[in-house]
């Protein structure tokens, strides 16, 4: 990665390069947790000024991990009792021909009942999973943000999908 | 067992859709597929980055004022101590000053219980703090001092200074007229580098340089006290210049007479009274104008 030769992000320009590659990364993990934009905004800040702060501290390579890890700190300490409220966009595919009302219907409620469904999954599985699937992340990365093993992040994306059909079959 | 997520590995496409049929039935692989390409179609809501690196840099710079502001905190409070240190120094060695009007007479206690009658248009400050170990005050017109006894004394006035021990006197100190009376004990009178005892019944005049001594004085106390003014060969300035305190008045008279001596008394109660007593023994008339307004002419 090329932050492993960025050792000084205490450099103006080299701490932009930095947010502006994984500041939407970790907005979406922030959202992913607690589904308030307005919070992640917020935390996003908190996060990357602490980050910057101690640009000191920080070990080659690990500074990812860390930013993670100062949001996910920062989200204990001020905000994890909120409940979580899943806004997302959903945009229909272009190439669909036969949009009769039944199914731009149909997909309507599919996609309500999908939002619930993902609001309620647990956090680790809801951020495993959405990292895959909206900021297309593969498993090795997304294991090294969250700090754990491929196979932990297989386990949370193959969990989350079986509870997503049960939830969606049982609406 | 290893546990084996083969939804995941088929999501990573490390299985084929045949390999997955071995776990998962036709519909599930239906319902998986439709949830896939839904959540492909997501999105988060639209996050600016390039504002949020923006308002980023601000807060820190902010972040950055705010840690350079720990040292104005440290100047803050060294600031408001040395505001008290200082504001005590000066209210701890603040003089304390009393003062009358014209025709006002008061009277108080010093911090060791000295009384002091003040007469009209005077002024005495002093120091209350370490008035035990240093009984001294500046006195401007005339006042009657009745001291404690205990550490040494002192009046300070522009004419000289008087120290006593304790006892009981009265002090005048007005233009080039200076008059100390003793009524009890002793004074030593500081006049121009000379120390004159003044025992119990003298009293030590100084007029225009000219000190006098004289004795046998048979009052106990200054007849101001009891709302008189007694005047013995005192130029006739300074007796208009007495009523004038006294009544607050403004007098005119034939200043050819301002250094006549004067030997008498006059009240302080009644002004036509007065007056008289000043007027009848030179034979002077008086026409009072106004309110504050008197004339004195020769008959």
């Amino acid at each position: 990665m090329k932050d492993k030769n960025n050792t000084d992000y205490c450099d103006e320009k080299k701490f932009s390069d930095f947010f502006l590659n994984h500041s939407k990364l970790l907005h979406n993990f922030i959202y992913y947790k607690c589904g308030n934009f307005d919070m992640a905004n917020d935390l996003v800040q908190d996060s990357f000024l602490k980050f910057w702060n101690n640009c000191h501290k920080i070990i080659p390579g690990k500074a990812k991990a860390f930013l993670f890890t100062i949001a996910n700190n920062l989200f204990l300490n001020e905000y994890s009792k909120t409940k979580v409220v899943l806004n997302f966009k959903s945009t229909l595919p272009k190439n669909i021909t036969n949009e009769s009302p039944e199914f731009i219907l149909e997909e309507k409620e599919f996609g309500v009942k999908l939002q619930k469904a993902i609001a309620s999954l647990t956090e680790a599985q809801r951020i495993a999973f959405l990292m895959n699937r909206i900021d297309g992340k593969k498993y090795k990365e997304i294991a090294e943000i969250l700090g754990i093993s491929v196979k932990a992040v297989e386990k949370r994306i193959h969990n989350a999908l079986v509870s997503l059909r049960n939830e969606i079959e049982n609406i | 067992m290893k546990q084996n997520y083969f939804l995941a590995k088929w999501l990573n496409k490390e299985i084929t859709e045949a390999e997955l049929l071995k776990h998962i039935s036709d519909d599930e692989l239906r319902s998986y597929k439709k949830i896939i390409a839904a959540t492909s179609l997501l999105e988060t809501p639209i996050y600016n980055v390039e504002e949020a690196l923006l308002k980023l840099k601000i807060a820190h710079k902010n972040s950055k004022v705010r840690k350079l502001n720990i040292i104005p905190q440290f100047y803050k409070v060294a600031a408001v101590l040395a505001l008290l240190l200082t504001s005590y120094y000066f209210i701890s060695n603040k003089n304390t000053s009393y003062s009358t009007q014209l025709a006002e007479k008061i009277n108080f206690e010093l911090p060791d219980n000295s009384k002091v009658n003040l007469n009209a248009d005077s002024e005495i400050t002093f120091k209350s703090k370490n008035w035990e170990n240093k009984r001294e005050l500046n006195l401007k017109g005339e006042a009657y001092f009745s001291v404690k006894k205990g550490s040494k004394f002192t009046v300070n006035t522009n004419l000289g200074s008087v120290s006593v021990l304790g006892t009981h006197f009265n002090v005048l100190a007005r233009d080039a007229y200076f008059e100390v009376f003793c009524y009890e004990g002793l004074v030593s009178v500081h006049y121009k580098n000379e120390t004159i005892k003044v025992p119990a019944g003298s009293s030590f005049k100084v007029l225009n340089s000219k000190p006098e001594f004289s004795e046998n004085i048979t009052e106990t106390n200054p007849s101001w006290l009891q709302n008189n003014s007694s005047f013995k060969s005192v130029p006739y300035k300074y007796v208009i210049k007495e009523i004038e305190r006294q009544y607050n008045i403004e007098v005119t008279y034939d200043k050819s007479y301002a250094d006549t001596l004067f030997t008498g008394t006059f009240t302080h109660t009644n002004l036509n009274t007065a007056l008289k007593a000043i007027c009848i023994p030179l034979n002077f008339n008086f026409t009072i104008f106004s309110e504050n307004k008197v004339s004195i002419k020769v008959q």
